[in-house]
Parts: C-alpha cells; structure tokens; sequence
C-alpha cells in the first residue's frame, strides 16, 4: 500500500486558505481599537519646509496644540515639495486624502475641485487686516470670483553677493542694476575667477529668475487682462540682456542649475551673487560662518528704465479639496494659524514672511524674545530685518535691512495679472528659463522669443476655454 | 488505538470538490495574477486611453471626449517631437552599448580567476540598488562644482590648467553642456541595465554544449570563427531577449531624465515619460500628458510581441 504524504495539496491549500484568513481578521480581533479622544479630525499634507527646525520646532507642535485646544484630532504629513502637484492629483482623482494641502506655488489648475476660500479671506481681512496683493493674486481668480486657496505667508526673494568679491570690483554696496551684473560681476569673473549663478535651466529657482529680469525690462507674459504679451521689444531686450550677462559672467553650471545649486555654489564660495531666498545664507551660517559673514542682500535690481521686481520665492497656498469632510476645522485652523504668524515667521528663521502685516501679536509667552514695542506682524518684520536675531556673533547688524520694503519690489508669478493655470503650465514647462538659456546658447533673441510666445500662447488658449483664464486669443 | 487512515478517493473528491479539478484548480490558482494585471495594467491603460481623448485636468479629472484633439496637440509641439525622437535615440544607443558590453562580462565571467565572486558582486550591484539612489549618486558624481571625476581630472593634469586637454576651465559641466548631458544620461542608462544583461548573457553561454565547441575546436576553427559561426547563432534569441528587456526598462523610464536633468538643457534629454509628467502632472493638463504616454505604446507592444516570440525560440533552442 502506497504510503499516504504527511500534507497533501488539498491540506495545503486549506491550510494556506485559513493561514490567509487568520491574517486578515487577526488586526481587527487582537489589534486595540484606536483611542478616539477628539470628536473631529483634520488631515494636513504640507510640504518639508527648507528650514528643518521650522517643522520639529514649531509647525508640527503648534499644530497638536491647536487640535487639543479645538478638540480636533489633526494628522501632518509633510512631503518634499517636488511631489506636491502629483500627490494633490492623485488625492483629487481618488476624491479622498487631506483635509487641507499646502502649496508652495499658486494651484489655480485645482480649482474645479477645491473649495471657494472668499470666506476666510474675509474673515481674515477682518481680524488682521488687508491681504498682502501678491498674496492675493497667488490664491484669487478674477474670472471665477473665487479664492481657490488661502495664503497665509510667502517668502523673499533678494540677491545676495559676496561683498569681499565685490569690494575689489569697485562695487562693495552690490549691484544695484541688471547691468552691474555684467559690468562688475563680469570683472569679478575675468580678475577673481567666480562667477554669477543665475539658473537657467529647467527648475523652480530658473523660473523666478526669468520672470525678474523680464518683469525688471518692464515686460511680461500677460497683462493684467491675462492677455499673451511676451512677444514685445523689451522682451527681446531681456532676453539680449540674458545672452551677454552669461557671456560675461557665468559659466554652464548654470544650464544644469538645480534648487540647490543657490546655497552649494554659494558655500562652496563659487558664486559672487545668486537670486534666492535667505536659505542659502542661513546655510553657510551653520556651514561656513567665514562665507555667511561676507554674504550680503540686495533688493530686486533695476532694469534700463528703472523697474524692479523680483519674483516671490514661494507663496504658501492651503486648499481644502471638495471631498473633505472637515471643512469647518479646515477653515478655523487657517484663521488660527494668521493670527500666529509671528511664531512662523521666527521660527523660520525669517524665511517666512506674512500676508497680513497687520495681524496684532498675541499676549503672552510667543517662544522668542519680545520685541520692545511691536505691536503687529509689521512691527515684527521691521525689527527683526532691522537687527536679524540669527546673525552670527560679531556679525555686521542690520545685513538683511534692505528686505524690510520687499513687499514693494516682489511680484507673484503672473504679474501684472494674476497666478492662474495657464501662468502655471508656463513656469511647469520651464519657457521662461529656456527662453533666455536659448539665446545664451546662441540662438537670435528674436527667434527664441518667438518659440516662447507659440507654446505660450497654445496654453493660454487652452486654459481660455475651461473658463479658467481671461484675456483673448 | 486507531490505525493509520486510508485514503477514500472517492470520498476525498465529493470533500475535495474544486482543489480536485485541475482544470478549476488552475483557473483559481492563476486567478490573482490576472487580477492584479487588470487592476494594476487593464484599468490605468483603458483610464490613460480615455483622458488621451479628453479635456481632463487634474484639478477636473471628469471625462468630456473631445476626439483626438491632444494627439494632434502633442504633435504640433516641437518638444514632444524632440522627446519622442531623445526617447528612441537613447534607448537604442544604450542598449547597443549594453549587448556589446554585457556579452564581454559573461565572456570573462564564465572564465574561473581569483575574486570572481567579487567582481560578479560588484557588476550586480547598480541592479539591486533603486533606481532613484543609484541616480542621485550619478548626479553627484556629475555635478557642476563638486564632481569626483572633475576632481580626478583635475587632479592628474587634465583640466583646470592652461593648456590642459579637457580645457582651463574648473568643471566639464556634465549635465549643462548638451553634448555631454546626453552622454550622461545613456552612460547611466547603461549602468542601470547591464548587470540584468549581463545575467541574461551568461545563461545564454553557460548553455551552449560544450561538446560543439570542443568539435569546432578539433575541426580546427579558430575562437573568432567559432564565435560567429556558433556561439552568436546559438545565444542570439537569448541576447536580444536581453536587448529588448533592456529597450523596455529604457523607453519607460522617467527616473535618471528626471533626477539628472530635468529634460535640459533646454529640453535636449528631454523623453517621453519626463515630458509626460512635466505637462500631465506638473502643468496639470492630465489629458494631455495621457496622449503623451500614449504614444509609448505602440512601441512597447511590438517589444512584448517581440520577447515572447524569442522566448519561444529560446525554448527550442
């Protein structure tokens, strides 16, 4: 008689069977149930914000203690910028996620599926006061009369050079016109062997850049209708302007230009002026204190008829998508977190700045040392840059002044008009930056121009018919 | 006490119901994996044909048919012309590079010398690493100031000195300079593949009788002539198995365009799945970037076609 195997298939099967039953129901059976101690939950996707004590040390503690205080369970995830769009699409498409998501560009493309944010504008605007322009021109559409997101804060873009560099050029205050950049940071270049970094390449820092120097040449992609107007004689003259400040000044590190190739050129010593926020100089603090104690500000630089703008370095945008079901706690931790500001903004380091300057300073213990007198973000803002509290010892006082009146010189992206989708195709697709690395590699300011203007052009079109954009074809 | 039980088939098979069928048995057992194609292939590929023929967005994902009109879009543009001509160009470059290269590992490696476990170590390496970390190390490797091969040369005289054979310049700017960053990208495309070529080859070799070689080699064929008349003839369904594994994993790939470059300078190393995201996802025009990725397909279909028949050979063979 043939002897029976220990486990036949059919044993086997069954017994895998059960084994993957058992395994699905075990969680449930043996697993605690999860504490419900809040009556209400909020989930918050923002982004890894480039100053890490910003999250450890204060967003992410601020925000338990604002769930507490509300009876609200709150949930953060933070994720790196550069996943924000396809997370936000992914969460949209599947109609569940966060309750509330942070931008750090204008997300007017999800506007058909996140809420109309007017009424905590208005809210806002009541409690603490005007929005900043810029602000609102990130998070509004003029055509739809909707808020499709609400910025609480945005981030400064200056120049920041090298004084010793600049000194033995002649120019120790730093350039204060486009065309110092050729005709100092050239000399630098040719006699002390360090070049300008202004990006040009496919990237976040690239796209800024571009838009200042075309918004300082008193040009644009739209008007203020939204109507197409790169394709003019002063943009032609940016774009000349571009091809002989790489001649002159920059090498082609520049067509490889990465969003932190800003900081590592400028630690490593190997830029005499970069455009970027203050990180890369709170970077060389840490690093390098011998290169941050050299490194000094400018504001956005003039172009040939005097204008100057630079490009906010990020605007912090929050939507609520139309599937959460926590708009309520959604909204009041917005208002909440204006009215605190004053933390974000130390706690970044001043990276942060606010969109409503006039937001009172709550009482009582702010986790930084009273300011004498300050009574509103404003005041904040003007004592802080006036007298940085992060300088280094022996520091030189009063480096980051010339950001005090930054409001004045910075612009969202789609000024003069407003950010919208077709303004945000423009700066994903990276036109701006390979116009001007065009005509830096050679090709006829005219030509490269004219290549702009028809991809910009198709996508104005294209967005013009969702209703999204205003403007004519 | 009872004794040892006695199997009952019939008993057995009204218990056993379906796990005796083998027929039903197979179906169930295969079941899952047709499942998980559908749901993870089937359904995003019908979902990508229908936004291809939308005017969806990822802030409005609803499906309105708009006919072909973002397949006639993608071609009037010039940098979808250029990423799709970047895309054949690249996979077709690398992967000529990988059969040659990968065919010489498996020649070295089937010959016995001291540390072959190293070296086979060592040639698998990029291939067990992710993708992603494998390419952020690249993009250090090839970065504008702190590259170690800059560095090197630097170091032995051959750049950053008057005179000096690459140029007085500090940095070659790998991934800034058209020319090389197109380099840059098939050199790790390359790296990525060859350690599966290289496997792929091996088998390939390893199963050539020897008894045919050492025959050819009494017959007093030379090694050039027994490579071509033997070993080329008998492993070439199995080496262009490893070319079109290669051709596939390279075509889809958006991870080394993405991590080194971005598509630039200027779009130059700009491919097709990079292109697709950068408009689908980034720009928010999902249909768009559907009709993009779309455009994939016909090549990757006639690949799959292509590898299952020479599978098919290789059985023979």
């Amino acid at each position: 008689m043939a002897k029976r195997s220990l486990l036949t298939r059919r044993d086997f099967i069954k017994a895998a069977g059960v084994g993957a039953v058992a395994m699905g129901v075990a969680p449930t059976i043996f697993l605690p149930r999860q504490a419900h101690g809040a009556s209400k939950e909020l989930k918050i996707l923002v982004w890894s914000h480039f100053v890490p004590r910003f999250d450890k040390e204060w967003y992410d503690g601020y925000v338990q203690k604002w769930g507490e205080a509300n009876d609200v369970k709150v949930t953060v995830d933070h994720i790196n910028l550069a996943e924000i769009p396809s997370r936000t699409a992914a969460e949209v498409a599947a109609g569940q996620g966060h309750d509330l998501i942070e931008w750090i560009a204008p997300p007017s493309q999800f506007e058909p599926s996140v809420l109309d944010l007017g009424d905590v504008v208005k809210e806002a605007e009541k409690r603490y006061g005007k929005q900043h322009p810029l602000c609102r021109g990130s998070s509004y559409n003029p055509n739809t009369k909707k808020f499709y997101s609400f910025c609480p804060g945005w981030t400064i873009d200056p120049g920041c050079y090298r004084k010793s560099l600049w000194e033995k050029a002649g120019k120790g205050s730093g350039p204060e016109t486009w065309e110092d950049l050729i005709t100092y940071g050239g000399k630098i270049k040719k006699d002390q062997g360090i070049q300008l970094g202004i990006g040009l390449s496919q990237e976040l820092d690239s796209n800024m850049a571009s838009r200042g120097l075309l918004w300082s040449y008193d040009s644009s992609i739209q008007d203020a209708e939204e109507n197409v107007v790169l394709n003019n004689p002063k943009t032609i003259e940016a774009v000349s302007y571009m091809a002989r400040l790489f001649k002159e000044s920059m090498v082609p590190e520049v067509f490889a230009w990465t969003a932190v190739s800003n900081n590592q050129a400028l630690i490593a010593g190997r830029a005499s002026y970069i455009l970027n926020s203050i990180s890369a100089y709170r970077s060389a603090q840490q690093q390098v204190p011998e290169i941050a104690k050299d490194i000094y500000f400018t504001p956005a630089l003039r172009g040939p008829r005097g204008t100057r703008f630079n490009s906010e370095h990020v605007i912090y945008c929050y939507v609520v998508p139309k599937y959460s079901k926590n708009v309520d706690s959604a909204k009041k931790f917005l208002l909440d977190l204006v009215g605190n500001y004053d933390q974000a903004m130390y706690k970044s380091e001043l990276y942060n700045s606010p969109a409503f300057f006039d937001t009172p300073i709550p009482s009582g213990d702010r986790g930084y040392p009273a300011v004498k007198g300050a009574k509103k973000l404003i005041d904040l803002h003007n004592a802080w840059f006036s007298d940085d509290p992060f300088a280094l010892p022996g520091e030189e006082k009063g480096k980051l002044a010339v950001l005090k009146d930054a409001e004045k010189w910075s612009a969202n992206i789609g000024h003069p008009g407003p950010a919208n989708p077709a303004e945000g195709e423009v700066f994903a697709t990276f036109i701006l930056p390979n116009m001007m690395a065009n005509s830096a590699r050679g090709m006829a300011p005219q030509t490269a121009v004219e290549q702009a203007e028809l991809l910009t052009k198709t996508i104005f079109a294209k967005w013009r018919q969702k209703g999204l954009v205003g403007g004519k074809t | 006490m009872r004794g040892p039980s006695v199997s009952n088939p019939a008993a057995d098979s009204a218990r056993g119901g379906i796990l005796d069928r083998e027929g039903a048995l197979a179906k169930l057992m295969i079941a899952p994996a047709i499942l998980y194609i559908v749901a993870m292939i089937g359904v995003p590929f019908v979902l990508a044909v229908l936004y291809s023929l939308s005017d969806a967005t990822t802030g409005d994902p609803s499906i309105k048919l708009v006919g072909l009109r973002n397949f006639a879009a993608a071609l009037a543009d010039p940098v979808f012309r250029l990423s799709l001509w970047n895309t054949v160009f690249f996979t077709l470059a690398s992967q000529c590079i990988v059969v040659l290269l990968s065919r010489l590992l498996a020649t070295a490696l089937l010959k016995t010398f001291r540390g072959k476990w190293l070296v086979r170590f060592l040639i698998m390496l990029p291939w067990t690493a992710p993708i992603s970390l494998g390419t952020i190390g690249w993009l250090w490797m090839l970065d504008s100031i702190f590259s170690p091969i800059d560095w090197v040369l630097r170091y032995v005289g051959l750049l950053g000195v008057p005179g000096a054979l690459l140029g007085g310049g500090t940095n070659l700017y790998y991934l800034g300079i058209p020319g090389l960053a197109i380099s840059s990208i098939i050199l790790v495309d390359v790296w990525r593949i060859l350690p599966l070529a290289t496997v792929i080859q091996l088998a390939g070799l390893s199963s050539i009788p020897k008894d045919l070689l050492e025959a050819a080699e009494v017959d007093g064929a030379s090694p050039w002539r027994r490579t071509l008349m033997i070993t080329i003839p008998l492993t070439l369904p199995i080496t262009s198995i490893a070319f079109l594994f290669g051709v596939v994993f390279t075509f889809t790939d958006l991870v080394v365009v993405y991590v080194l470059t971005r598509g630039g300078p200027v779009h130059t190393t700009q491919v097709l799945s990079s292109w697709t995201f950068f408009k689908g996802i980034e720009g928010g025009d999902l249909a768009q970037g559907a009709a993009i990725s779309l455009f994939m397909f016909p090549v990757l279909a006639a690949v799959a076609i292509l590898i299952l028949r020479m599978a098919r050979r290789t059985e023979v063979v």
